[in-house]
């Protein structure tokens, strides 16, 4: 109880997490009122990409580690929940913890083994990982290999999750229960001293700490939380492939989290939104002004996200503190 | 009783050809400040990084308080009792000043693997970590991060961080490089009053400084000791006074 009163507190220290949590909790109600279901589907992609990039903005905003590899824990998950399925275990809360537990393993060697390394050499390793995993499943042929394998959407005891809708709040309380933990950890003893070791990992070292234990441990809790987040995105999309672990969607969960802010909390979320709707409507746009080119929809966000982190030097989160500091400043002298 | 607190046997190394430290001997009590002069390149940093553990002596022994502990790391040795300051402000410049000196403070106690409590708003670091800035005279700064305040206060951030963690051997590695007269006088007075907490190696340019404040010189010319003693001795020492203090009688 205590605990939960804290957590509630401490959400007051990120209104904009608060505020976004908020909004995808009551989007179905706007979407059922306006008779748009299709966008429900669309808030649970968004809210499983903004988990995913939470989970990696943990080493990436927090840590200052470099990690181009995150996509092969959301592969991970995904994987947990087919494979489990395909063994003949059909309990959701099962799939869940063998998603963590994999992904906190496996994230533990690599974390282990590449860690070591620095800059350059630590983004090509984790890279490497990556593809080593990616290239596993595609050999793997009992499961599908390049094809994937179908998946049922699991049963959570009592809930199972034949209504959209209980997908859609499972998805939210998850999104919910990890943006919590990660406020949490930011503020605590272990965060501020990863966000020390960002900002000058040899003056840490020099207070008595070893650097690479707290590197490890905050890489094997957001690759576990990737994983979460990818057993949830095998029962959204009710199929897994190789696909979900490849390179270019580690590449996009960085490009998500640098468009929102890769040092604010709630940063990857408005990323996730953000980057969510221009790969909607980007394309759209360019069929009005060249047809030819609306597949290339990259070709117009490239500059947009070079622009938004040349100008604004903190993602889309730093443009709201600004236009805030510049209210309240307004209001102060009035 | 005296206790030593470091002690040096026969320190060497090399980069190539170029001789770093050459089997050098040196000790340092608890309650005394031992100085280390010369030259610039004389490889007097060189040194402090062997003690502190950031670079590896090609041979010799490092004992603290009678424990080897040449194959140990840098953050272990922390733990086992030095503190050092870095000749280059080596401080944590995104955070506030209160901020640096909480995450020391935090490190100190050693409740560092906590996930859920809250660290900037804990009340007992708080008050640590405020100790920690009074002790050099840095609380009018607290809120200030350690970008933003002067290179004089970030010498005194460097040496309260330093001193933190409550170190058996403190390492400075010249803690008034850049700082004006007046601070110079204040980091100087700092030092002297917590002398007898801990030993000092201290290695620093400013002669008035060092003359203050050592108990014992050593100089260091290309990697050798060409003279150790009390500051009396140095200073009436010819083979210093050629080489070094350069007052050419
Ligand atoms: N990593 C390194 N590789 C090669 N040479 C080095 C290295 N570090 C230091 N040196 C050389 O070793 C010698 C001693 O350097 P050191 O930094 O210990 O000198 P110092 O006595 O601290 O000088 P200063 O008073 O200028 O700080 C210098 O000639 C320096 O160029
Ligand atoms: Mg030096």
């Amino acid at each position: 109880m205590q605990a939960l009163k804290r957590s509630l507190e401490i959400l007051k220290s990120s209104p904009a997490l608060f505020i976004l949590l908020l909004g995808f909790g009551l989007f179905p109600i706007y979407t059922s009122m306006a008779d748009l279901p299709f966008w429900n589907d669309v808030s649970m992609r968004i809210m499983l990409l903004g988990m995913a990039a939470l989970g990696l903005n943990l080493v990436l905003g927090f840590g200052g580690m470099v990690s181009f590899g995150h996509a092969a824990f959301i592969g991970i998950g995904a994987y947990s929940v087919g494979i489990s399925q395909f063994y003949g275990i059909d309990n959701g809360w099962l799939h869940i913890l063998f998603a963590l537990l994999f992904c906190a393993a496996i994230g533990l060697v690599i974390g282990f083994l590449a860690l070591r390394t620095k800059g350059i050499y630590f983004i090509m390793i984790t890279l490497a990982f990556a593809q080593m995993l990616y290239f596993f499943f595609v050999s793997l042929e009992v499961f599908g290999g390049d094809d994937g394998m179908g998946v049922d959407r699991a049963s959570f005891l009592i809930i199972d999750l034949w209504d959209p809708l209980r997908l859609y709040y499972l998805i939210w309380i998850a999104l919910f229960a990890v943006s919590l933990l990660l406020l949490l950890i930011i503020n605590s003893h272990f965060g501020v001293i990863l966000q020390g070791i960002k900002d000058n990992e040899s003056r840490i070292e020099a207070m008595g700490l070893s650097a690479l234990h707290f590197k490890i441990t905050a890489y094997v809790a957001s690759a576990a939380i990737c994983g979460l987040a990818g057993a949830l995105f095998a029962n959204w999309q009710e199929y897994v492939s190789p696909d979900i672990m490849h390179w270019s969607r580690s590449g996009e969960l960085m490009i998500v989290i640098v468009l929102g802010g890769l040092s604010y909390i709630a940063g990857p979320l408005i990323g996730a939104i953000v980057f969510f709707l221009l790969e909607e409507f980007l394309p759209e746009l360019l069929y009005f002004i060249a047809p030819d080119y609306s597949e290339n929809w990259m070709i117009i966000f490239g500059p947009m996200l070079i622009a938004v982190v040349l100008f604004t030097k903190g993602g889309l989160m730093a443009i709201f503190e600004q236009l805030h500091r510049r209210i309240t400043q307004r209001q102060n002298t009035t | 009783m005296t206790k030593v607190s470091l002690e040096l046997k026969d320190i060497s190394k090399s980069y190539g050809a170029l001789r770093a430290s050459h089997k050098l001997c040196l000790s340092v009590n608890k309650g005394e400040i031992h100085a280390l002069i010369g030259p610039n390149g004389a490889g007097k940093t060189t040194l402090i990084k062997q003690i502190y553990g950031s670079e590896q002596p090609d041979s010799g022994q490092i004992l603290l308080n009678g424990e080897l502990i040449n194959n140990t790391s840098p953050s272990l040795r922390v733990r086992k009792g030095i503190g050092r300051s870095f000749q280059i402000s080596n401080v944590l410049l995104g955070f506030t000043v209160l901020q640096n000196a909480l995450i020391a403070e935090l490190a100190r106690k050693g409740k560092v693997f906590r996930f859920f409590a809250p660290a900037f708003s804990d009340p007992s670091l708080l008050s640590g970590a405020r100790n920690i800035l009074e002790k050099v005279g840095l609380l009018h700064q607290s809120e200030k991060l350690a970008a933003e305040i002067s290179h004089g206060e970030r010498r005194l951030l460097e040496l309260a961080l330093a001193i933190a963690t409550n170190p058996q051997l403190l390492l400075l590695d010249e803690p008034l490089a850049g700082a004006g007269a007046e601070e110079s006088r204040h980091i100087t007075s700092i030092i002297e009053n917590l002398k007898s907490q801990h030993a000092t190696l201290l290695i620093e340019h400013d002669m008035d400084a060092v003359f203050k404040l050592a108990d014992r010189i050593t100089v260091l010319v290309e990697g050798k000791t060409i003279a150790s003693g009390t500051p009396d001795e140095i200073s009436n020492n010819s083979a210093v006074r050629n080489a070094y203090l350069g007052d050419g009688d």
